[in-house]
C-alpha cells in the first residue's frame, strides 16, 4: 500500500502521523504516499494513558501486511519519525464565576456566551436567585476561578442592580490577578470600571441591550480570546475545537457549502457551522461531552432513560451515567451500556446543536469523537446525528471515522486546504442522506418523495406520514435527484413554504432516511408506548434499507 | 500516589494566613483564620453631607472590595467633613441611587484548618501547596469537604455494604471504610454521630443523591455542624473494593488519614505502598474490571486476543481473555481493565 523510494538504497517511504490527544481516547491516522496520493494507510485509537509507545506499536502493526516487506522491521521507526501534526483537548477548563442581575434575561444570555467560548460557570449569582447579598458574596468568595463575567441592566436605562452585582464581584475577588468582564448597561461602565484597579475590567458590548434584544456575538468572541490568552497561552491552533473549527470552515469554503460538524468527547463537546465563504462560528462546551454534569444532575437520567428503547431502570441509568463520567476511558461492554450511552449522545447533541433554535439550511452535518464515529453500526451513528441535531430540510451525513479531521486543522493557515485536499477521497465516512420536516399532521402523509437515479428505475413516490421514519437505499457515491411533495402542513424550512422541493443527495453506507418524526421529536408518555416507537425507529435505522413493497415506479 | 505528593490546599478569599512557608503542618492544624461577610448594612453617605445622591462618588473614600475598620473614614467632602464607617466588614457596594454605601459586617474570627498533614512548600493565589508524606489514593467519585482522622474497618468483607446499625460512637472522628455499597440511611446516621469521612467501593448515585439533599435540607434549616467527606474507590453501584486494596486499608487500620471528597483523593500517613493500579495489563497479572457485568470484579488476564473482539454492545476493541475468581472465563476490551501491582512489583 505504500510505495518505497527504490532509488535509495534502503527502502523508505513518506509518512505522516495525525494524531488527536483527547481527554480520554487518542486518536491517530497514518497518512501516506500511495501511487503517488496521499492515502490514509493506517488508524488506531486507544485510551489517553496508554501512551505513545503503545499507539506507535499498534500503527505499525495495523500496516503489516499492507506495507512493502522490505519496511515491516522498519515500520515502528518509521511511524515514530514521521512528521507529526498534532492536537489536544484543552488540558483544562477555563473557570469563570457570574453575577448578573436576572437569571432569566442577563444571566442566561451571558451564561450561553461563556459557555459557548468554552468556559465553564463554577458559580452564578444573580440579584433573583433567593439568596442573601451575604450568601451571594460567600459563594462568589468561596470558588476558584480564572475570571469574573458581570452582566446585568438595559444600555438605555442604565442599571443599578448591575452596579450591585459588580460591588458584589469587586468584594469577592478582593485584588488579584483575575480579569474581570463588564457587559452590562453601557451606561454604567465607568462607575463599574471604578470598582476595579485599573487595567482589571474590560467593557463589552452588552448581550442584551434592551428586553428585546439579544447580541452575545461579541461578549463570546471576547471570552474566546481571554481563555486561549488565559489558559492556552502557548497557543491555540493545537487545540482540537479550534483545529476542528478551521478545517470545517476549509471543507465549506472549498465546497461551496454550508458544513456544521459536532463532536462530542468525554469533557468537551463542539458544535461549528460554516459557510461556503468559509467563516466557522463555534460552540465549545467545556462541560458539554459524556462527563457532563447535565446528564448526573437532578432528571438527566430520567431524561436519558426516557430516550432508550430498551427497558433499563432509572437507577440503573444514573448509575451507568457517573460511571461512564468517572472512567471516561472505557467502553460500553453490554448493549444496555451502549444504549445509555447513544441516548446521552443524542440529548447531548441537542443541547450543544439546538441551543433552543432549530437548524435548518445544512447541506453537510460531520459527527466526530468516538461515542459517534466509532459507533459500532454507521446506522447508530446516522441515528445519533439524525435525532439529536435535527437538521432541518435535506443533509448529507458523514462521520470522521478516521479521526484526521481535527488534526489538520492545526496545519497553518497556507496548509490546511491542501492536506484537506490530498486526503479528501478518505477523510470523511458518508453516511447518506436525511430529508427531515417539521411540522404535519399526526398520522398524515407528510411528504411524498419521488428517488431518480441515473440508470436505475424510479423509487416512489414513497409516503411518509407524519411520525414516521423511512430508510432508502442508496449506496455509497451513488447520486439522485428527490422530488419532495410536502403535505399537511410539513415544511423543510428555508426561505420558500413552496410544496414541492427538488434536491440532489448522495448515498452513503446507511442510506436516504425520510424523516417525518417532527422538530423536536415527540414520544408518548407511556413507557410501554414510548419503548415500542423508540424501538421502530432504533429498527428501521439499524437494519439495511431495502426499497419499500411496490414503491419502484 | 506514594513517598510525598503535593496538595493544594485551597483557601477562601479572605482568609488570612497562620502559617508560613516552611511550616510542618497537621491534619488539625489551623491554617489560617477568616471573617465571613454577614448580611450587609445600607449606610447613607452623600445625606449627612446634604448632597445628592448622585454626588456618591465624589465622595466616597472607599470602593466595593475595601475592608474597612469600624471608625474609619469612608467618604469625606470639600470641607473636610468625614463619614465613618459603623462597623468593621467589607464594602459590597456604592449605591448612587440613593447615595448609601453597602457593607457587609464581618463575622467572629473562624479557623480554617487544612485537614492534611506534611511541609508547606509554597503559597498561590487562594491556596497553600503542601507536601504530603504520605500515599495517596486516587478515587473516580467523592463528595464534601476536606477532612481527617483515624482509618477505621467498618466491614468484614470488601463485598459487604456498611449498614446503619454499624456504626457507632465509636466511630466519631473516624474515617471508615466501608465495602460495596452504603445507603442514604447509613451515610445520614455516620454523619450523625460525627464521623469525619467514608471510603466505599461503590455507592448507588440515588442513594448519594439522596443523602445530599438531606443535607443540604439541614444546612438550611441551620442543624449541620462538622464537615464529612465520602470517597469512591472503584465506580457506581454496588461495587466490591478490590481484595487486595482492602487488605492493604485493614492493615492501615488506626493510621492517621485525610479525605479529600471534592477531589477523590485519601491520603494515608505512616503507611506502606498499597497496591497500585496501571492501565494496559499484560498476560499473567492480576486485573480489575471496571464496566458491568464484571464491574468491580477481580482475576487473571490469561491471553490477549489477536484480532479485535466486539463486546457483546458491538464494539469492537483490542481485548483480553479474563479468568475471574468464581473461575469464569470472559473476553474483556481491556480498556475495561485495569492491572492490580502489588507494591513490591511497582
Amino acid at each position: 500500500m505504500i510505495d518505497t523510494a527504490a532509488s535509495m538504497d534502503a527502502a523508505t517511504t513518506e509518512l505522516s502521523l495525525l494524531v488527536d490527544v483527547g481527554s480520554a481516547w487518542t486518536k491517530a491516522t497514518l497518512v501516506g504516499r500511495s501511487r503517488g496520493r496521499w492515502r490514509l494507510g493506517a488508524h488506531a485509537a486507544q485510551p489517553t494513558e496508554w501512551g505513545d509507545d503503545e499507539l506507535m506499536r499498534t500503527l505499525a502493526a495495523r500496516l503489516v501486511g499492507t506495507a512493502d516487506p522490505r519496511l515491516t522491521d522498519r515500520l515502528r521507526a518509521l511511524i515514530s519519525d514521521a512528521p507529526r501534526i498534532d492536537c489536544h483537548t484543552p488540558m483544562r477548563p477555563g473557570r469563570i464565576a457570574l453575577a448578573a442581575v436576572s437569571a432569566e434575561l442577563s444571566g442566561r444570555a451571558a451564561r450561553r456566551a461563556a459557555e459557548a467560548a468554552g468556559w465553564v460557570v463554577v458559580e452564578a449569582v444573580t440579584a433573583d436567585d433567593g439568596r442573601t447579598i451575604a450568601e451571594r458574596l460567600v459563594a462568589l468568595q468561596s470558588v476558584e476561578v480564572d475570571a469574573w463575567l458581570i452582566a446585568g441592566g438595559f444600555d438605555a436605562q442604565g442599571g443599578d442592580g448591575a452596579l450591585e452585582m459588580a460591588g458584589l464581584v469587586a468584594a469577592a475577588r478582593g485584588g488579584g490577578r483575575s480579569p474581570v468582564v463588564w457587559a452590562g448597561s453601557s451606561a454604567m461602565t465607568e462607575r463599574v470600571a471604578a470598582f476595579f484597579d485599573h487595567g482589571v475590567m474590560r467593557q463589552v458590548a452588552n448581550p442584551r441591550p434592551s428586553a428585546s434584544r439579544e447580541d452575545a456575538t461579541s461578549l463570546r468572541r471576547h471570552l474566546e480570546a481571554l481563555i486561549e490568552r488565559l489558559v492556552e497561552p502557548t497557543g491555540v491552533r493545537g487545540l482540537a475545537p479550534v483545529g476542528l473549527r478551521r478545517s470545517v470552515a476549509e471543507l465549506a469554503r472549498a465546497s461551496g457549502l454550508r458544513v456544521a460538524a459536532v463532536d462530542l468527547g468525554a469533557r468537551y463537546a463542539t458544535w461549528i457551522v460554516a459557510d461556503p465563504a468559509g467563516h466557522g462560528r463555534s460552540r465549545v462546551l467545556a462541560a458539554g461531552g459524556l462527563a457532563s454534569p447535565l446528564l448526573t444532575a437532578p432528571g438527566g437520567a430520567s431524561r436519558v432513560a426516557h430516550s432508550i428503547a430498551v427497558a433499563v431502570d432509572e437507577l440503573a441509568v444514573a448509575d451507568a451515567l457517573q460511571n461512564l463520567r468517572a472512567r471516561p476511558g472505557s467502553l460500553p461492554q453490554t448493549e444496555e451500556e451502549l444504549a445509555i450511552v447513544h441516548g446521552a449522545a443524542r440529548l447531548l447533541l441537542a443541547e450543544l446543536a439546538g441551543d433552543g433554535t432549530v437548524l435548518d439550511g445544512i447541506d453537510l452535518l460531520i459527527g466526530a469523537g468516538r461515542t459517534i464515529a466509532a459507533a459500532p453500526t454507521p446506522g447508530q451513528a446516522m441515528q445519533m446525528l439524525l435525532d439529536g441535531v435535527r437538521p432541518l430540510g435535506v443533509t448529507q451525513f458523514a462521520i470522521d471515522a478516521a479521526g484526521a479531521l481535527t488534526p489538520l486543522g492545526a496545519l497553518g493557515d497556507d496548509e490546511i486546504a491542501e492536506g484537506l485536499g490530498m486526503l479528501r477521497d478518505d477523510l470523511l465516512t458518508p453516511l447518506g442522506a436525511a430529508v427531515v420536516t417539521r411540522g404535519g399532521r399526526s398520522g398524515q402523509p407528510a411528504m411524498r418523495v419521488t428517488v431518480h437515479r441515473t440508470g436505475w428505475p424510479t423509487v416512489g413516490p414513497v409516503e411518509i406520514r407524519a411520525g414516521q421514519v423511512q430508510l432508502l437505499p442508496l449506496g455509497r457515491g451513488q447520486a439522485a435527484d428527490l422530488d419532495i411533495e410536502l403535505e399537511g402542513g410539513a415544511t423543510l424550512g428555508g426561505p420558500r413554504r413552496s410544496r414541492r422541493v427538488r434536491a440532489s443527495v448522495i448515498g452513503g453506507t446507511v442510506g436516504l432516511v425520510l424523516d417525518a418524526r417532527d422538530i423536536p421529536l415527540l414520544l408518548p408518555r407511556r413507557a410501554d408506548d414510548r419503548r415500542a416507537v423508540l424501538s421502530s425507529w432504533r429498527d428501521t435505522l439499524g437494519r439495511e434499507a431495502a426499497l419499500p413493497s411496490g414503491g419502484v415506479a | 500516589m506514594n513517598g510525598t505528593s503535593l496538595h493544594r490546599i485551597r483557601l477562601p478569599r479572605g482568609t488570612a494566613l497562620t502559617v508560613e512557608v516552611g511550616a510542618q503542618i497537621r491534619p488539625d492544624e489551623v491554617v489560617g483564620l477568616r471573617r465571613v461577610p454577614m448580611s450587609p448594612i445600607r449606610v447613607p453617605v452623600t445625606a449627612p453631607f446634604r448632597r445628592q445622591p448622585g454626588d456618591l462618588d465624589a465622595v466616597l473614600v472607599v470602593r466595593p472590595g475595601s475592608l474597612v475598620t469600624e471608625g474609619d473614614p469612608i467618604a469625606r467632602d470639600d470641607g473636610g467633613r468625614v463619614v465613618q464607617s459603623p462597623v468593621t466588614g467589607l464594602v459590597v457596594s456604592a449605591m448612587p441611587v440613593d447615595g448609601t454605601l453597602l457593607i457587609a459586617p464581618l463575622g467572629p474570627e473562624e479557623p480554617v484548618v487544612g485537614h492534611i498533614r506534611g511541609r508547606i512548600r509554597g503559597l498561590e493565589e487562594h491556596a497553600l501547596v503542601v507536601e504530603v508524606p504520605g500515599v495517596r489514593l486516587r478515587g473516580v467519585g467523592g463528595s464534601g469537604d476536606a477532612v481527617h482522622g483515624e482509618l477505621m474497618i467498618a466491614v468484614r468483607n470488601p463485598e459487604d455494604e456498611l449498614r446503619a446499625a454499624a456504626v457507632d460512637s465509636a466511630a466519631t472522628g473516624k474515617i471508615l471504610v466501608g465495602g460495596s455499597r452504603a445507603s442514604a440511611e447509613a451515610l445520614t446516621r455516620a454523619r450523625a454521630m460525627g464521623v469525619a469521612g467514608i471510603v466505599l467501593g461503590g455507592v448507588l448515585d440515588k442513594e448519594l443523591r439522596d443523602f445530599e439533599a438531606i443535607q443540604r435540607r439541614r444546612q438550611q434549616a441551620g442543624g449541620l455542624t462538622g464537615s464529612f467527606g465520602i470517597l469512591l474507590l472503584e465506580g457506581f453501584g454496588k461495587v466490591s473494593i478490590d481484595p487486595q486494596m482492602f487488605g492493604w486499608l485493614t492493615e492501615q487500620n488506626g493510621k492517621m488519614a485525610s479525605l479529600v471528597g471534592a477531589e477523590q483523593l485519601l491520603y494515608l500517613y505512616d503507611s506502606v505502598r498499597p497496591p497500585m493500579r496501571r492501565s494496559l495489563p499484560q498476560v499473567g497479572e492480576r486485573v480489575i474490571a471496571h464496566r458491568r457485568p464484571f464491574q468491580g470484579r477481580t482475576g487473571v488476564l490469561v491471553a490477549l486476543l489477536d484480532e479485535a473482539h466486539a463486546a457483546p454492545s458491538g464494539i469492537p476493541a483490542r481485548s483480553g481473555l479474563v479468568r475471574f475468581e468464581d473461575g469464569r472465563l470472559a473476553p474483556l476490551p481491556l480498556a475495561n481493565i485495569e492491572a492490580i501491582v502489588r507494591s513490591s512489583e511497582s
